[in-house]
């Protein structure tokens, strides 16, 4: 039975990427190579934030939201902006859009981040007799960190990509960048300042996706028009 | 081109490979740990004659399920928790009697007989239930012990995590449903090996020897005299079964015993002209059949210079009377060759050596009873009672050797240098009650023999040790601690809605994605393709 929950919380948790995949025209243009880039490059970011991290963190003695601490892992978190930079712009594409571009690149760049951070917890422990909510939450927050770097990687592509952007919108898609970018330092922010519970910064973390989503999506048509 | 794709070929089954091997590593990993595990004690598994006693099985592996049996439920794959205080002695028996089917069975027994619980023994009302506690937990013991149970059957201590499961399974069984595979629940997991045969279990006889002073010119032997207790316990739990006052009185008090004599006969001046044998024999729940090989491995002219033994058994607990057991001479030899023997000084009759039992029993015990079980903890024998037991044998053993009868002194006076030291005693049976020590899972070199060893050598001038294998009709199997794993699981009914719901979630992202990517007749033209094509070749 338990591995029946194994199941269900893998599909939960990787089911939204295969289908996202399959079911965007990504999968006609075979995309894939981008993907597995991008999953390269996040491999790479991961290595050098690890080294950052154990350089420069201190081991918390308690659960506490430490100001100097959360400041230098937003910092650390920059380096995923890097890695996402190097992976739209530096590395060779096959003639592809624009927009399929930064879809295949936020794509691979967020199965990576789930298999690295979710599977080996999954494979362990969901296995065992004992339930817990905690791996459903895990995927729903898989889920909510796809769209968040789908929306990160649309306005990296903007940022970086595009030559011609309307003036007024330039410092509202670095905003939104940021706030994408930081979203890490939020959601520990609120896990351990105000001590919200794993469902609750699941669901906030689900709703911000969105908002965020629908905000980039706006942004980019909006940015297309010209071109259009 | 194609040379590229190859290389990319091999570069993808190659990392394949990779993943396969992880993968499979990843598999060995033990399964992820339960929410509670609690320490649980087995019942006693042996077999008298050929015939089978105690819970025959070890591992366990179903839903946790309570008291009041709902009726007509099926019980085979529910193991029922039992509170101590909830226990219906009749009930029980009937149950097991009537050979109903049980998948398994967990008692939990109050937290103050354990061992770790440090309330001392006071006087008063508190010693009323405790009484009561102490006569039912027997109860249960005999019932136990002396029928074949064919499910595992174990003890728990109550703890607040086993006692927040039981409620939570009580609160779920008064809803009707007693918990299975489909409808969820706790599930209680004990993963052990089958329980295998003991083989060749040994009991230890350990004898001290303080010799008497022979005057010069004095050719005959000096006559000697026996002070025995036996160590050993029997119980429903082995691994529970201290026996602090069946038989940890005794041995203390023999223990001090000998420490007041050595103290005497260190002197010259102060040497009796008797030879004191102190033995701490094994085997006494199974007819004191290490009294019996202890004494058919004397030498006949020791045996004949026995005077007189005096056995210790159970004096820990006593008020107001102490029964001193005789046994009457045999008229014939063979008649006393029967089965059972309920008392030590029994053994040393068959062999004529006179004898007495000293004991707070009044009536002797039957075949496995009052052996140091579960109902006998530290909490039921109290140090003063072994001081007033110990005063009383040397007084006696002294005004014999040193020939004061009828004269008023009183040589182990309270406040003297040979006083009866409490402190002694008191830490003599915190050991004891700490220590289970039933023969067959004492292997020969146990600390704790080793340890009385010492103190006897300690206290006398030659120790002898004995090994000799238990009695054939007497088979134990091992096994008698374990840990129980609580899990909480849901039920499949549970996993199948969420996989539903997975699902219809999946279809609909991918939907949506269709329908906003490609438009919504690339969705319909994905269902549609077949009929087309027919169109087509028509």
């Amino acid at each position: 039975m338990t591995v029946f929950h194994f199941f269900n919380c893998a599909i939960l948790t990787f089911g939204p990427h295969a289908v996202y995949y399959s079911a965007t025209p990504l999968s006609e243009y075979d995309t894939i190579g981008t993907s597995v880039k991008a999953a390269t490059v996040y491999l790479g970011t991961a290595l050098v934030k690890l080294v950052c991290l154990a350089t420069f963190l201190k081991v918390p003695e308690n659960d506490s939201f430490d100001p100097y601490q959360e400041l230098l892992k937003a910092l650390i978190g920059f380096i995923d902006v890097a890695g996402l930079y190097f992976a739209l712009t530096q590395l060779t594409h096959r003639n592809i859009s624009q927009n399929h571009k930064f879809q295949a690149v936020g794509l691979g760049w967020a199965f990576a981040d789930s298999v690295l951070h979710r599977l080996a917890p999954l494979w362990v422990r969901a296995r065992g007799l004992e339930f817990t909510w905690e791996y459903i939450l895990q995927g729903l927050e898989a889920n909510a960190n796809l769209v968040l770097t789908i929306s990160l990687a649309a306005l990296g592509s903007l940022m970086w990509l595009r030559k011609n952007k309307p003036r007024a919108l330039v410092p509202i898609i670095y905003a939104c960048a940021g706030i994408l970018a930081t979203m890490p330092s939020i959601t520990s922010y609120l896990r351990r300042g105000l001590g919200w519970h794993l469902p609750k910064v699941v669901g906030f973390e689900l709703f911000a996706s969105l908002m965020m989503a629908f905000i980039s999506w706006q942004l980019f048509s909006a940015c297309q028009k010209p071109s259009a | 081109m194609a040379g590229s794709k190859g290389r990319e070929g091999e570069m993808l089954e190659s990392i394949y490979s990779v993943l396969a091997l992880v993968f499979i590593l990843v598999a060995c990993v033990e399964l992820g740990d339960a929410a509670t595990v609690v320490d649980v004690y087995r019942l006693i598994q042996y077999d008298l004659a050929g015939v089978p006693f105690g819970s025959r099985l070890a591992s366990l592996n179903h839903h946790a399920g309570s008291l009041p049996f709902a009726p007509g439920a099926d019980l085979s794959r529910t193991v029922v928790i039992i509170p101590f205080r909830e226990v219906n002695i009749t009930f029980l028996r009937d149950y097991i009697m009537q050979r109903q089917p049980l998948g398994g069975l967990l008692l939990l027994l109050p937290q103050n007989i354990s061992s770790e619980s440090r309330e001392e023994a006071e006087e008063g009302d508190r010693n009323n239930g405790k009484e009561l506690i102490r006569s039912e937990l027997a109860e249960l013991e005999k019932l136990l012990v002396h029928v074949n149970i064919p499910y595992p059957v174990y003890f728990a201590f109550e703890d607040d995590k086993i006692t927040a499961v039981l409620a939570d399974v009580k609160t779920n069984d008064a809803t009707g449903q007693p918990a299975t595979a489909t409808t969820g629940g706790y599930k209680l997991v004990v993963s052990t090996p089958e329980p295998k045969k003991l083989a060749s279990p040994t009991i230890t006889n350990i004898q001290g020897w303080l010799p008497g002073l022979k005057a010069d010119g004095d050719v005959n032997q000096l006559p000697t005299i026996a002070i025995v207790a036996s160590y050993d316990t029997f119980g429903a739990a082995p691994a529970l079964s201290v026996g602090s006052d069946s038989n940890g009185s005794g041995v203390v008090a023999l223990l001090e015993i000998a420490r007041l004599f050595s103290l005497l006969y260190s002197n010259p001046k102060t040497r009796g002209r008797y030879n004191l044998l102190f033995g701490l024999t094994s085997g006494g729940p199974y007819n004191y059949n290490g009294t019996f090989k202890w004494l058919q491995s004397f030498d006949q002219r020791l045996r004949e210079s026995i005077d007189y033994a005096i056995c210790l058994n159970s004096i820990g607990s006593w008020d107001d009377e102490l029964w001193i057991h005789v046994s009457k001479p045999p008229e014939n030899a063979y008649i006393k060759q029967v089965f059972e023997v309920a008392w030590e000084h029994e053994q040393f009759s068959k062999s004529r050596v006179t004898a007495v039992t000293l004991s707070e029993l009044s009536v002797a015990p039957e075949l496995l009873e009052s052996t140091g079980g579960l109902s006998d903890s530290r909490h039921f024998v109290n140090g003063i009672a072994v001081s007033r037991s110990v005063k009383l044998v040397a007084e006696s053993l002294a005004r014999h050797i040193y020939g004061h009868q009828g004269k008023n002194i009183q040589i182990f006076a309270d406040g003297s240098s040979l006083a009866v030291n409490p402190f002694y005693i008191q830490s003599w049976l915190d050991l004891m009650s700490q220590t289970p020590r039933v023969a067959p899972f004492l292997p020969k070199n146990d600390p704790f023999i080793l340890a009385l060893k010492k103190e006897l050598a300690d206290h006398t001038a030659e120790v002898n040790v004995q090994h000799e294998a238990l009695d054939g009709i007497f088979t134990f199997y091992d096994l008698t601690k374990a840990s129980l794993n609580i899990y909480q699981v849901a039920s499949v009914t549970f996993d199948l809605l969420l996989l539903l719901v997975l699902g219809s979630y999946l279809i609909i992202l991918f939907s949506f994605l269709v329908i906003t990517t490609r438009g919504l007749d690339d969705l319909i033209s994905l269902f549609r393709r077949p009929p087309s094509r027919k169109v087509k070749m028509a």
